[in-house]
This record gives C-alpha cells, structure tokens and sequence, in this order.
C-alpha cells in the first residue's frame, strides 16, 4: 500500500502553505501585480487620496501610491523575516550544539551569554542596540538576532544533552570518530527537527518584531516602503486619513496570520506525538 | 443628648464637604498640552529654549513685548529714553509690580538679574551677551525707578534685544531652584514640577498686577501631534498650541466645540546646505532649487495652510522687500537637469544617481520631527530623485539635529528658526556671516553688508541692507528654503479665548480665559 504524505494529509498546512505562496510570489511578481508603478514615487498634488478607482489603498503624505508600497513592503518584510529567522536558527543551532557537547567552560561562556541576553525584555534590549548602532532595516535585524539567538541555544543544548552520555554516543567516540563528524552526523540531526519546528513558529513574531522596530523608527527609513513604518508615517493621520494605517495593519495581521498557522501545522506534523 | 452630638458633627461634616465642594466646584483649571523643549526646563542661562519655556509659560516677563506687528511695546517697563548715539539707555519700570514672592520689582532686582546673566552666562549656552553685552554699565536708581544701561558700542534697538525670553526678568535672589522652579513676574508661579515628559502644576500668582484668569493651570508636555489631538477631543486638556497635522486642525476649525487661532509667523523653515561637502558646488545647488516645487509642497494636504511658500530666508509678510527680490531658480527640473548635464554632473553608470567627481550623489539630510520638517524633507527627497539627486535620510530627535548642525556634519540640515527675535533679523542673518555661519557659507560682499548692518542706526538704511544681503543668499542658492510657518493654538469650549502670538514667545497669558 502507497504512504500517504504527512504533509499532504495535514489540510491546514495545504491551505496556508498555498496562501503563504502567494504572499511569496506576491512579493517576487510586485511589478507585474503593480502595473510598474514604483513605490517611491509620487506627487504631492495626489497626497492623502481616499482608496478610489485610481488608489485603490489611497495614497500617502507624499502622494505615493499605498497598494504599490505594500505589494513592495512584502519584499522587504518577507526577506528580513527570513533572514533574521535564519540567523537565529544558525547561530542558536550551532553555539547550542557546541555547548551541549562540549560542556564545561565552554558551556558556562555560552549559557552565561544567554542568560545574561535573556535577563533584559528582548524588544527593550532590540531598541537599545539598533538605537546604539542607528537605524536601518540591517541594523535591526541585528538587534533582534542578538536577542533572539538564545531560544535556539539553549533548545539546541538541552537536545544534545539528552543524548550526549548515550551508549552509542560513547562507542563512535571511541571507535575514532573526529568532534566535527560527531556534531554534524550525531548531535544536529538529533536537534534538528525541533529547531525547525521553532523556527517556522517564529516567523510570525519576527515579522511582528521587525515590523514594532521600524514602527518605533528602529529599523527602516523613509521613503522604504515597509509596513511598520508605512504605520508610523500613518500614525499622524490615524483620524483624517485613517487608511494610510488600515492598510498595512491589515498586512501585517494578514501575513503573521498565515505564517503562524503555517509553523504551527509544521509543528503538528512533525511532533511525534500526534502520531 | 448623644444623638444631638452625632447629629452636630454629621451636620458640622456635611458643611465642611459642601464649603470644600464649592471652593473645588469654583477652582479654575486650565489644562494645556503643549511640546516640551530642553527637558521644560527654565534657566534662561542654561540654554535659549529653557528661557523660552519661562516666557511661554507665563512665569516670566520681560522689560519690553512685541505686539503681532512686531513693535515693542512697554511690559514691566513703562518707558525708555535713548541718547543720539545709540549708547544711553534709561528704562523707566512701571511702579507696583511684585515678583510671585511677594518681593517688588525694582531696578536693583533688574540689574541683580542682568548680573546673574553676566555670571553665569557663559556657563550655559543662551549666550545672553548677544542681547546684551556683558561689558554694559548698568546702575539701578531705586529712588526714581529707573535703570540706566551704558553700552559700549551703539544699538539700533537695545529694547528690542531686551524682549528677548533671555532677558525674562527673575528674582535671582530668591531661587532656590534655577531649572524649574524660578521665581517672575508673570500671572503664574511654579507650583511644582512633574517630572521631564510629564510637566508643570502652576498656580496663579497672587501678586500680579492684574486678575489671573486661572487658579491653576496643569501644563502637561506633549511632543506627539495625535496625541495633542486626541488628548483635545477626549478633553484631557482644554488647550493646545502647534498641532501640525494640517488634516486634523481642519476637523477642528469645522468643530462647532473648537476654536482656531493661527498667527502669520515669523518663523521660517529652512535647510542649511553645507559648503564644506558635496553642496559646496554651486551648479548642484541651483540644480537642487530649480528641482524642489516649494508652492506645491506647501499646497498639498500634507502640508497646506500651516507654511506660506517663500523663497527667501525672511517671511514674505516682514517689510523686507520679498516682493522686490529676484528668484533666479524658480521651479524648473528640465533646465535643473540641463544645467547638471552641462556640468557634467551625470549618471555615468547607469543606476539613476548622478556623480561628481567619481561618487554617487547621496546627500545627508538631518532632520527632526517638528513644525512638519520630515514631512518637508520627504518630499525634498522625492523631488531630487526626479533629477538623479540621492537622499539618505537620518532623522532623529532635535538634539540630533542641533549637534549634527554645530558639527556640520551634514549635507542637508532641516530646521525652523524664528527671524525677528529681538524684533529685527540682525541676529538671524548673522547665520550667514563667515564668522558666525552654521553651513560654512562665505560671501564678502554679505560680510561686508553684515558689518554694515551692526553700526546702521537708521531704520530705512537697515532695511536696504537687509534686502540686499538676502538677494546674495538668493544668488548664491546658499538655502533651501521651506517656508513661513504659521503657528496656532487650538482651544475648546471651556476656554473663552486663547491667542497665538506672531512672536512665539508667549503662550501662557492672562489674555487665555475660561468660559463662564
């Protein structure tokens, strides 16, 4: 009898897989979905039009088109995402394989970091190093990254440690097995699952937290079109002009949304226990 | 017996809640929203915006007032006579005036201030000589009320330097506390101060000369416009001053519940452009203003009503001869991009950034937010795009902006100045003067007018002046200019009238009363 696929099973990851697509697609494809009109373009005389047949979002203080700036802003909030998903997952991943291995010092320098990261509110401390090193989506990826590796870490570290002191652990150690090949073929893939699961649950709230850096002017700068600072330049005119915020809330929810549910059928699927 | 007691005391309680009620019921509270600048901090010493703080909360007041046409007028002096050369200056003070300690203004009390000024002036960054110098001779005459002030060199209008928040007269002798808690003239006192970001509680000052329509006015330090806005509608406070959101002062003025007083300014928006960088090459310049539509920009819903398009450094409304003045850089990007070209300020490499001199044009432009000077600096931004110019935008609080421009660090630096502070642009023109100059801008010939400027007594004479030294600036497309900014104070109905003054130093005043 043919397997059936666990994923394919699984209609909430079908679903939001499709829609987490388009979103992807959506923002790859923006100048066909635009008609190639650019997002950093506009003129005062259109400023602050209500959504009608020419705007179908309205347009901004500076005339520019809002539809195009977030069919744009998907580009920039989807590639920082990723990137500061990868990130984390990388560095997370490896200092906590490292530390769990190893133990020792080495443990105590890697955990102490963590801790000591771990002790501030992860936002709190993002603002203080993106205010140090300036704003910019670069510099804000950065900051969440410095406060968000340790989740992985310490995960990373309590999977390897689980199996650190195991009987085949010991007998490949002894049969000659290099520390390089005892990470990489032993301990890694024994975390790995689990980190994946982490890090496709944490998609959603590192939009969240890119989009509140640049909200709070942390993370991108104007004229980027990037949807927490898209709700910033809108906050002045939350009364008068109220779709200059209605729109990229309404993208931020939309695609937090959709990758949550995602990470979260991910999860189902791979947790062992729902077998 | 026992009842009638318990029933004595319940009545005796019962009175004392009702007198309490009523005194409560008949408190006047005024409850203003208002930025807070310098931390609201008051030393007029320490900096210019803390002496502006005293003035524009009606703590302290000076010896002279503009009126909104800009003419001195008396406030605690009653009148002032001056020698032929400009040098002998005796101030007559008005009589029965008391500080909110109770203590009289005398001429001593004025000169100790002036002193206090001389003292610790340098300590601070106010620079009070610039007013007045410090190698002036000044000596009270308590006897007949006057105080006499011999300068060493002549001023065209030593009364109107005196008007200056500066020169905000305080009983020195008695603060105790010289950052927020000085003791005026002015219809208010501090009650006490609420913290940096929260504000003032002041009381009304029992000694002043006249009724003060408020027991107690709640200052409370808001930066945000929508939080100015909504803290307005929900009627958290009763007055604002500078909402700059043209779209809601548009709702209010259609408001039945709210009242809107704009004043013309005399405050211009402007960007230093810096010579020392990238700027210091003429023909990007006048590309830069050929390139930027100062009229649409000020028209658009973003900014509309709340500036006045202009292409000099001083207001159109100010009798300086804007209508006379030549504008060789009206709006026009073709000719803008024509004359890069011929430059040969081009694209070479095809990434829609033009080059001099090997490297991509991106210009720095330092900003912050106020009197919508982001906004300003967008649109800037977006207009250079169109002719291949770059922009890196760096906006951040006016600390920023401040430091950045006495660093000139910078390329472009977005800022608001008022023009006439002492009631003629001596001292704002002084900002392009190669030894007092912000931008590295230098000009002899405008040096030379500048220095002119310092010994003209005559006030036709200053005003030719003034008119050619902002033609140079024309010429040499030394400013970006935003424009004139009108300032504004928003009230509801609780408030009977409040008033915006063309000087913008004084916010709080017993001219703001409370509905009856």
């Amino acid at each position: 009898m043919k397997k059936k696929n666990r994923f394919l099973q699984n209609k909430t990851f079908v679903v939001f897989s499709i829609l987490a697509l388009c979103i992807i697609l959506a923002a790859i494809f923006a100048p066909l979905l635009t008609g190639g009109a650019d997002p950093l373009k506009g003129s005062l005389m259109d400023a602050l039009l209500p959504p009608c047949k020419e705007h179908i979002f309205g347009t901004d203080k500076m005339g520019r088109d809002i539809f195009t700036r977030i069919i744009y802003g998907a580009r920039a909030s989807l590639s920082a995402t990723f990137g500061v998903v990868a990130l984390i997952f990388v560095l997370g991943s490896v200092l906590g394989v490292i530390s769990g291995y190893f133990g020792g010092v080495v443990d105590a320098v890697i955990m102490r970091i963590a801790d000591m990261m771990l002790a501030f509110p992860g936002l709190v401390l993002a603002l203080a190093v993106a205010g140090i090193m300036g704003a910019s989506i670069k510099n804000a990826i950065i900051a969440i990254v410095v406060v968000s590796w340790t989740k992985y870490a310490r995960l990373a570290r309590s999977l390897v440690l689980k199996i650190r002191d195991r009987d085949y652990v010991a007998a490949a150690i002894v049969t000659g097995s290099k520390t390089p090949y005892m990470l990489l073929r032993y301990m890694l893939p024994n975390a790995l699952p689990t980190l994946i699961i982490t890090a496709a649950t944490d998609v959603g709230s590192m939009m969240l937290e890119l989009a509140s850096m640049s909200f709070l002017g942390f993370g991108a700068k104007p004229p980027a079109p990037e949807w927490g600072y898209m709700l910033n330049e809108g906050r002045a005119c939350m009364q008068t002009a109220p779709w200059l915020m209605i729109f990229p809330g309404l993208a931020i929810f939309v695609v937090v949304v959709v990758f949550n549910m995602l990470g979260d059928s991910i999860r189902d699927i791979l947790d062992p226990k729902s077998e | 017996m026992k009842h009638t007691k318990v029933l004595a005391v319940i009545a005796a309680a019962a009175a004392m809640m009702s007198i309490g009620f009523t005194a409560s019921a008949e408190e006047k509270v005024l409850n203003f929203g208002c930025a807070m600048y310098t931390d609201g901090m008051v030393n007029s010493v320490l900096d210019e915006n803390s002496g502006w703080n005293a003035m524009r909360y009606g703590v302290a007041e000076a010896l002279f007032k503009f009126d909104d046409s800009m003419e001195v007028t008396p406030w605690l002096a009653e009148s002032y006579e001056v020698n032929d050369d400009h040098t002998e200056w005796t101030i007559k003070l008005k009589d029965g005036i008391k500080f909110s300690d109770g203590c009289d203004l005398t001429p001593t009390k004025v000169k100790a201030y002036f002193d206090y000024l001389k003292e610790m002036g340098p300590s601070g960054s106010a620079k009070p000589e610039k007013y007045l110098e410090f190698e002036a001779e000044i000596t009270a005459d308590d006897a007949a009320n006057t105080i006499f002030i011999k300068t060493s060199k002549p001023y065209a209008n030593l009364v109107g330097q005196l008007c200056h928040p500066t020169m905000g007269i305080t009983d020195v002798e008695h603060i105790e506390n010289f950052d927020n808690g000085i003791i005026g003239t002015g219809p208010y006192k501090i009650d006490s101060f609420n913290g940096v970001g929260v504000g003032y509680t002041l009381l009304a000052n029992e000694y002043y000369r006249e009724d003060v329509p408020y027991d107690k006015v709640n200052l409370m330090f808001m930066g945000d416009n929508s939080a100015k806005t909504m803290a307005l509608q929900s009627g958290q406070v009763d007055l604002v001053e500078n909402i700059t959101n043209v779209a809601d002062i548009q709702n209010f003025e259609d408001s039945e519940d709210y009242t809107v007083d704009i004043a013309s300014g005399v405050r211009c928006g402007f960007s230093w452009m810096n010579f020392n960088g990238v700027l210091g090459n003429k023909t990007l310049r006048q590309a830069i203003l050929m390139a930027i539509d100062d009229d649409t920009i000020c028209n658009s819903r973003t900014i509309g009503g709340l500036y006045t398009p202009g292409f000099s450094v001083l207001p159109s409304n100010l009798n300086y001869g804007y209508d006379e003045l030549v504008n060789p850089y009206e709006y026009n990007p073709e000719k803008a991009m024509e004359i890069l070209d011929e430059a040969g300020i081009v694209d070479t490499d095809g990434d829609g950034i033009r080059e001099l001199d090997g490297e991509n044009i991106n210009l720095r432009y330092i900003s912050y937010e106020n009197r919508l000077l982001n906004d300003f600096s967008d649109a800037h931004a977006q207009y250079l795009a169109e002719i291949g110019i770059g922009v890196i935008p760096e906006y951040g609080s006016s600390d920023d902006q401040w430091s950045k421009l006495a660093a000139l660090d910078y390329d472009f630096n977005n800022n608001n100045w008022t023009t006439v502070g002492t009631g003629d642009p001596f001292a704002y023109m002084a900002n392009w003067a190669t030894d007092t100059t912000y931008c590295a801008y230098s000009n002899p010939e405008y040096d030379e007018l500048y220095e002119q400027l310092k010994g003209e007594m005559d006030p036709e004479a200053r005003k030719d002046l003034i008119f050619k030294m902002q033609q140079i600036l024309i010429d040499d497309a030394a400013v970006l200019v935003d424009g004139y900014y009108n300032s504004s104070m928003i009230y509801s109905k609780k408030v009977a009238s409040a008033h915006i003054h063309t000087a913008d130093y004084y916010w709080l005043s017993t001219e703001i009363v409370p509905a009856e």
